[in-house]
């Protein structure tokens, strides 16, 4: 008997029966593949527009104008919602899973939750005009945009926090009890320290998804910007504008500044998710 | 202590104005519908397919018929595809492979959908219109838009089900002589049912509530019959009706009644979720 016999070739376990994972893998690669081809005609198409210009210079109807405003409205809006919606949301999460006053109606508020959660944009949007553009004379402004967009995130991000705070064990709020801390000793000095760096990644998902808000957006913050920013002036997002240039726009450009405009937007929403990531890894391991 | 009492009435007071706020939006809806509903009925506005809100016809049936047609056919498109990435992303890649595939994966959920609805006017409008002839707006391309942009989400809950499914029961049926093939078919994915499932229907509702991406590319009107003509969903009629309804205009409540059918419907998808959640695998 030769040594080569008991080569390792003979003892490795045998790669038969798993022709079903190698077509799962084929079709996994091609959908991966599809999802990369909504991106790249994006680059390919935005990238030799996108410049100095086109990032602060005012749209122009005639063709050769940038998004400066846009960029604008969309920070000051999707920035200041996120302000007044989510301490909003974590208190109503701290509601839901730190107190027991409603334990027996949780499956009740879970269940309406959902339904709120799922409800479309364009609902959400109807209702601020039937309300606060109608009855209250709100104008079709930027202040209108962040009534809407703090209306959508709310029940999300107080979605997102429950998931965080209840994978904290019981055990560690029992302990903490036990030990004499009453309840905001410990959600301020056990809870929230362990949970911060979970809600600050996913309040980057919260970020993106205002960024690419659009339907709500189109008859709330309108169509149009101001050469200066005002909160009663309307507020056109970089994603309404995205929409309007492709459905109703008549720029000669329109190809070339809707896909930078989308190529603008794409790479916002990576730097939000980005910077949430590292931020979250940042809080976890400086152990505040 | 002071401050948890202070604590305890901010609580209260942010919990009451959450649910005066979210009632108060079903209020809204309900109270519209009612005033529509106690003028055209109930039944006979969802069956007419007449639409003509101007002269006072208000036939929802081709919208809701939209909707459902393109939710289904979307699901349908994108369900070969994110089954395989989540065994793509839980059984095949390892390692550092697996946590770049993820975090891509989660790239693409936050993707905003008015990029794909763009991604769909000049890359599947065209493609339809060359293949069939027909101005390449319609049903078709709207579910095929729609099927990629769920992709992301339905790959992203479906992995998380299937890395649900313990170890313990791969380890057994490997061990009692199963191919990982067989291991899949037979164990993991009849473990991981409930769960996807429930994914599917995270995917509907997430497609039923999707108006920007939709809108871009099903062209707006009542067309013919078939997929190929133009069409309108109940969430992209909204969107195009407002204009011409507004508060006040005598139509202005059917658009509240719009709103009701989707609530109703996703009413009854988190119901069917909340269900299957309680199912057990035998």
């Amino acid at each position: 008997m030769s040594k080569s016999d008991l080569s390792p070739k003979t003892l490795k376990p045998i790669a038969q029966g798993r022709s079903a994972h190698y077509v799962m893998a084929g079709i996994g690669v091609a959908a991966m593949l599809a999802l990369l081809s909504v991106v790249l005609p994006l680059a390919v198409q935005g990238l030799p527009r996108l410049n100095m210009d086109f990032l602060f210079k005012p749209p122009r109807e005639l063709g050769g104008g940038g998004i400066g405003p846009e960029i604008l409205n969309t920070l000051i809006m999707v920035g200041l919602s996120q302000c007044i919606s989510l301490p909003l949301a974590i208190i109503i999460a701290i509601y839901r899973v730190e107190y027991d006053h409603i334990r027996h109606l949780a499956r009740w508020f879970d269940q309406g939750l959902q339904i709120v959660l799922s409800l479309p944009t364009m609902v959400i949007g109807l209702i601020v005009v039937d309300v606060a553009i109608v009855r209250w004379h709100w104008p079709i402004s930027v202040e209108s945009g962040i009534l809407v967009l703090s209306l959508i995130n709310w029940p999300f991000a107080v979605f997102l926090t429950v998931q965080v705070l209840q994978r904290i064990p019981d055990e560690w709020r029992e302990a903490s009890r036990a030990l004499g801390a009453s309840r905001w000793q410990t959600i301020t000095r056990l809870i929230l320290p362990v949970a911060w760096a979970d809600i600050i990644e996913l309040t980057g998902l919260t970020v993106a998804r205002l960024m690419g808000e659009t339907a709500a957006l189109i008859y709330t913050a309108g169509l149009n910007v101001t050469s200066r920013f005002a909160f009663s002036a309307p507020g056109e997002t970089v994603a309404v504008h995205l929409w309007y240039i492709r459905t109703e726009g008549l720029m000669p450009d329109a190809d070339q500044v809707a896909a930078a405009t989308g190529l603008v937007l794409l790479l916002l929403v990576i730097a939000v998710l980005w910077v949430s990531q590292k931020f979250a890894e940042w809080v976890k391991n400086a152990n505040l | 202590m002071k401050i948890d009492k202070v604590m305890d009435r901010v609580t209260h007071t942010v919990f009451a104005l959450f649910l005066v706020v979210w009632l108060s939006v079903a209020g809204i809806i309900v109270w519209g519908t009612w005033r529509f509903i106690s003028h055209y009925g109930f039944l006979s506005p969802i069956l007419s397919s007449r639409w003509n809100p101007l002269a006072g016809q208000f036939g929802l049936w081709p919208f809701i018929l939209g909707s459902l047609t393109v939710t289904v056919l979307a699901v349908v498109i994108a369900f070969p595809g994110s089954l395989a990435l989540s065994v793509l992303g839980s059984r095949i890649l390892q390692g550092i492979w697996r946590r770049y595939f993820v975090r891509l994966l989660m790239v693409f959920v936050s993707v905003p959908s008015v990029l794909y609805g763009w991604w769909g006017l000049i890359v599947i409008v065209p493609w339809v219109r060359r293949l069939s002839g027909t101005s390449g707006y319609g049903m078709l391309s709207a579910s095929v838009v729609l099927g990629l942009m769920i992709l992301p989400t339905f790959s992203i809950l479906s992995l998380e089900a299937i890395r649900q499914v313990p170890e313990s029961y791969v380890e057994g049926s490997v061990g009692l002589g199963a191919t990982e093939d067989q291991t899949l078919w037979r164990i993991i994915l009849p473990a991981a049912r409930p769960r996807l499932v429930q994914a599917a229907l995270i995917a509907v509702a997430r497609g039923l509530g999707e108006t920007i991406a939709v809108q871009m590319v099903i062209g707006g009107q009542i067309g013919g019959p078939g997929l190929l003509h133009p069409a309108a969903t109940l969430t992209t009629q909204l969107l195009t009706d407002l204009p011409f309804l507004p508060p006040g205009v005598p139509g202005h409540d059917v658009l509240d009644f719009m709103a009701f059918d989707l609530m109703v419907l996703m009413t009854i998808i988190v119901w069917l979720q909340m269900r299957i959640g309680s199912w057990r695998y035998e």
